[in-house]
């Protein structure tokens, strides 16, 4: 399927005459499809153009312009840049849009979020419901006509709150009444989640019939406080045995709505706010937003600076593969010795990060244009020792350590998590991308910053089972060392900025989708900006909610302690899945 | 010799005795301020869908009626061992008569797919 | 029967009773100890010198640990659960020797609670009852992560008893007796171990999964299924879960060191020299025999096995369910039975030859079939994983 028939052009608006045309706001890309022929204009995007796979749903509320718009980006796995289309519907209840899963499987969970922040009503999509939020809220928040209980304004900066040298309590001020509103005649402590019921019907389908051998199947929760769902993630899994027959993931205890917060920082505020999304890679998020801001800026980054980031970001990925290839050992049962091992290199990498931004893992390190602060005296030496001499040790001592170790072998070969094919539909980036043999990767696809400066391979591994993951992984530490190598070699003098520093930065109108490879995947932010301080939308792509959307596809029919290994093969990380 | 197992029969009250007082420490000393919440089931935080005990797998009976029939000749063996010095040759060949038998029932097992657990 | 063989009983099970149980506490620091080590840290060194406070330490703790009993468990279950699981993991040491005999205070003394002639058979009733114990809590917590681990504990128990049990046979073989004083004493010259080498890693391996250590621990597969048949458990009950694993490691090991490793014997290169337990040492006035060597000798070995299984723990992930269960059946049983096969095939040679050096025919052959079941294992997972592509 993923082949395009024809090389045609990319001219949509000539393909279908009527039903696409290009957005002509200025400031903006892509095209606009009219939403009754959304399915056919997909399907010729992907069969007719090669635009294989769609990597990111969202939406925005243009509540001045009374339009819903829901934003997809596509691109072909061969490489080039992303295909932006959109679909605009009134701002009238209920707001209907064809659901693209029945081309794009990889859609159902980010069209869930749309439809949960925005109200975005998939039709045909295949179990609509909430995802990040409860079942009982109210509303969807990320509305424009949406406001937040506690905030009496609806854009930072705020006022201040001692206006006469007195405290004034947000509490006091704030319009909005009580931090939860209700619907009438609800009574939360009488409240049954109903998504229970919904998410325990969804399984219940599982269930063993009567008539047929009278062996029940068991609904287990596996999470929220699990000890290796990395988290508060939950899976509701219904087992025969030890084999999983179904299994719906459950999100969003960690939820804190970023997006929404997102809107209400100022640009600048948004970049520590970053960090907290993979907490793993505070580098590589401040990377992708930064990455995403520029490009509406539209500013040269300083070449110092550019250095500095992809030293920053290929660290960031070493330490958080590292992390990834500890924890599954702990994932198998390996009582945490691979972890500790590689904890022990990731501490001094976590050692460059503090000496450069001042935290180790909250690093809020980049800005527009360039990064905070250049690196302080001596942490270039401390890199080049650790990317000429301890890391390439370390790395094949690891490789040695587990890659003959034969149980560790025994439970991951032959366990498949993803074949090509699937993992391109089902919009999976990153590692386990990669280790399914698809060798996509963005700083070789769609290279940003100055990656195409370097000379690195991008690794893939043929069979897609968890140890191809585990290989890749310690291939990807190796590549990115190689780039490490070069860089520090080639890092130039030079300011670290480019302009002054500023605290508010100005952005034009317009919007902006700007990805880079994070250690998980493709890490997205599409910023809209109406061109006052604050975003008009922000909205995180997080490689980890993308993939995990493939979990029940990877995870039926394999055994539990597999379903456990899976999970830790995708690598998620909750402040990212949930934000 | 019998009389040894009085022997053991004095251990067992010991450990008893041991077990029942280290539980009993624990319901002295400890804290008890009982609530709802705690005395549900852990379910990784949910509540549980669905009983507890119920009806389970087939396979695990399917294991404890082979393991019968194999603990059984494992019994069979230890008399046997004690004594096969002495019946020499003629006993292995009684015992291997009597392995076959049994071989017989496990390969059929294993080809019916008993042993596999899928 | 007079009053003085209570006397020796009591101070004998007290002795049995102490020994594991502060075997138990210094094994938890023990185990904790050589993790660290092995894991690049230092672990627990605050409670005392060198940490050696940490347990006492733990078990007050869980002392003043509250207890719960979940609301619908089975009460009566629930309570006694644990103590049916850690009582067997103390009686099972009833039997085994740990000294030679040796005559004190003009009394010929035993060093064993008990010395019956069916030792073996003792050995193999009790280690089944603690099956009983983990089913038991399991399926009274009313808990579906205990329900699931007490089912995947009762049937990887009861499928790894049978080669337990051949292991055993296998012992039978060639001590040509039950009694496991009897059996020690056949090994003065040459270990088990040695002339079957196989039956002892069978033997080893069995062990681990009887006792739930890794990489067999299934019953509490923390990242499965939380804490397994004790997820429940609090307080003290818990601290009887623990101690029962921690007791039946020592008792096991303390029973692989009576089948294969010579028990409380001296190693065999010390045999006749005044290291012997059998040795009379003349100090002085005083003339007696070497027994408190015994002791001596049994712990050594105990603390070297103990230390493989907490070496195991740390190097080895999990097996997954089914290839246990497949492994136990299909791998360890066959090949126990082949094992057992070929040691009394050898025993009858070298009686018929007079001739013991014809035992080697047991290390030689049994090797060749271990290695033919680690080549059918081998094929076994290499068709496993590329049958899938």
């Amino acid at each position: 399927m993923a082949t395009p028939t024809t090389t045609a052009t990319l001219d949509l608006a000539a393909r279908f005459p009527g039903a696409v045309s290009a957005d002509a706001r200025p400031g903006y890309k892509g095209w606009i499809v009219e939403k009754d022929k959304l399915i056919e204009v997909a399907t010729a995007i992907r069969d007719e153009f090669g635009y294989d796979h769609l990597t990111a749903v969202t939406g925005v509320d243009y509540l001045p312009e009374g339009k819903m718009e829901v934003v997809y980006h596509a691109f072909k796995t061969t490489g080039g840049p992303v295909l932006t289309f959109k679909v605009q519907v009134p701002r009238v209840d209920p707001v209907e849009v064809p659901s693209v899963t029945s081309i794009w499987p990889g859609a159902e969970f980010q069209e869930r979020e749309a439809w949960d922040l925005l109200g975005v009503k998939f039709t045909n999509h295949p179990d609509l419901r909430r995802i990040l939020l409860w079942e009982g809220f109210e509303g969807h928040p990320l509305r424009k006509d949406w406001k937040e209980a506690f905030y009496e304004e609806d854009a930072k900066p705020f006022k201040s709150r001692w206006p006469e040298g007195k405290h004034v309590m947000a509490e006091e001020k704030n319009p909005f009444k009580d931090n939860i509103n209700f619907p009438k005649d609800f009574d939360p402590e009488q409240w049954v989640p109903e998504g229970e019921a919904a998410l325990y019907g969804a399984l219940a389908r599982y269930q063993v019939q009567e008539g047929s051998l009278k062996t029940d199947h068991i609904v287990i929760n596996m999470g929220p406080q699990h000890p290796s769902t990395h988290g508060v993630f939950r899976a509701a899994v219904t087992v025969d045995g030890e084999t999983v027959v179904s299994l719906k993931p459950v999100m969003g205890y960690l939820h804190r709505n970023h997006d929404k917060i997102g809107e209400r920082n100022t640009f600048l505020q948004n970049m520590p706010f970053t960090d907290r999304l993979d907490y793993f890679n505070s580098m590589s998020n401040n990377f992708g937003y930064a990455v995403a801001v520029e490009k509406l800026m539209n500013i040269q980054v300083a070449e110092r600076a550019e250095y500095i980031r992809v030293i920053m970001a290929e660290l960031s990925r070493i330490q958080n593969h590292l992390v990834f290839i500890g924890m599954l050992g702990n994932d198998l049962g390996m009582m945490y010795t691979p972890a500790l091992y590689a904890f022990e290199e990731r501490e001094l990498i976590l050692d460059i990060f503090e000496a450069v931004s001042g935290s180790r893992m909250m690093c809020n390190y980049y800005r527009f244009g360039g990064v905070v602060r250049d690196l302080p005296e001596g942490v270039l030496e401390k890199i080049k020792g650790l990317v000429f001499e301890r890391l390439p040790v370390k790395a094949d001592e690891l490789d040695r350590m587990l890659t003959e170790n034969e149980v560790f072998v025994a439970r991951m070969k032959g366990v498949k998590v993803i074949d090509a094919e699937n993992a391109i539909r089902y919009s999976i980036t990153g590692p386990v991308l990669r280790a399914a043999g698809v060798p996509y990767d963005i700083r070789r696809a769609d290279p940003y910053s100055i990656y195409d400066r370097f000379d690195f391979d991008i690794p893939t591994r043929p069979n897609g089972d968890l140890m191809d993951n585990y290989l890749l992984r310690l291939d990807e530490i190796r590549q990115s060392l190689r780039i490490l190598q070069q860089a520090v070699k080639q890092i130039p003098e030079g300011p670290v900025m480019t302009g002054k520093p500023q605290y508010q930065v100005r952005v034009p109108a317009g919007e902006s989708y700007g990805r880079v490879e994070s250690p998980k995947g493709e890490l997205a932010f599409y910023v809209v900006s109406n061109g006052k301080p604050n975003p008009f939308r922000y909205h995180v792509r997080p490689p980890s909610f993308v993939n995990i959307t493939a979990l029940e596809k990877m995870c039926v029919g394999t055994k539990i302690a597999d379903f456990i290994a899976i999970l830790g093969v995708i690598d998620i990380v909750l402040g990212e899945l949930d934000r | 010799m019998l009389i040894e197992y009085i022997a053991i029969a004095v251990l067992l009250v010991l450990s008893t005795a041991v077990a029942l007082i280290a539980v009993g420490l624990g319901t002295i000393f400890g804290p008890q301020k009982k609530s709802e919440a705690k005395s549900m089931p852990y379910e990784s935080g949910m509540s549980p869908y669905g009983e507890g005990t119920r009806r389970m797998p087939v396979r695990f009976y399917l294991i404890a009626v082979l393991f019968i029939l194999f603990d059984i000749e494992v019994v069979f063996f230890l008399p046997w061992a004690v004594v096969f010095r002495q019946l020499t040759w003629f006993g292995l060949a009684e015992m291997v008569i009597f392995i076959t038998i049994l071989l017989v029932g496990y390969f059929y097992a294993w080809k019916k797919g008993a042993l596999e657990w899928e | 029967m007079d009053w003085t063989i209570w006397v020796e009983w009591l101070i004998k099970s007290l002795f049995v009773v102490f020994a594991l149980l502060t075997g138990f506490a210094y094994l938890t620091l023990y185990e904790r100890r050589a993790l660290a080590k092995i894991q690049v840290r230092i672990g627990p060194n605050r409670a005392g010198w060198q940490g050696l406070l940490q347990p006492v330490a733990d078990a007050v703790k869980l002392i003043f640990k509250e207890e719960l009993t979940p609301a619908k468990a089975d009460k009566l279950v629930f309570f006694w659960a644990p103590i049916i699981t850690m009582v067997p993991s103390i009686v099972i040491a009833a039997v085994i020797p740990f000294g030679p005999t040796t005559t004190l205070f003009g009394r010929t003394i035993v060093f064993s609670v008990a010395n019956i002639n069916v030792g073996v058979l003792f050995l193999m009733a009790v280690a089944s009852i603690a099956v009983y114990g983990i089913v038991l809590a399991g399926w009274s917590s009313n808990n579906k992560y205990a329900m699931l681990g007490g089912l995947r504990s009762s049937a990887q128990m009861i499928s790894y008893e049978l080669s337990l049990g051949l292991g055993f046979v296998t012992a039978i073989l060639l001590g040509n007796s039950m009694n496991l004083h009897d059996i020690v004493d056949a090994q003065r010259n040459v270990w088990f171990a040695v002339v079957q080498p196989v039956g002892a890693l069978i033997f080893m391996i069995v062990t681990l999964a009887e006792v739930n250590r890794a990489p067999f621990d299934m019953p509490e597969a923390e990242q499965e299924l939380t804490a397994g048949y004790h997820s429940e458990y609090s307080g003290m009950k818990f601290a009887l879960f623990f101690m029962a694993e921690y007791q039946k490691m020592i008792a096991i090991s303390m029973i692989a060191a009576t089948l294969f490793f010579g028990g409380y014997r001296e190693f065999w290169f010390l045999k006749d020299t005044f290291l012997s337990v059998d040795a009379i040492w003349n100090i002085g006035p005083w003339q007696f025999q070497a027994w408190f060597l015994g002791p001596i000798y049994m712990l050594l070995k105990v603390v070297v096995l103990l230390f493989f299984m907490i070496w195991i723990r740390a190097t080895w992930p999990r097996i997954r369910y089914d290839r246990l269960m497949s492994f136990g059946w299909k791998v360890l049983l066959p090949l126990s039975l082949a094992v057992v096969f070929i040691s009394a095939v050898g025993v009858l040679v070298a009686q018929q030859f007079d001739n013991n050096w014809y035992l080697a025919i047991i290390p030689i052959f049994s090797s060749v079939a271990g290695l033919v079941a680690v080549g059918f294992v081998d094929q076994a997972l290499r068709r496993k994983s590329y049958a899938s592509h």
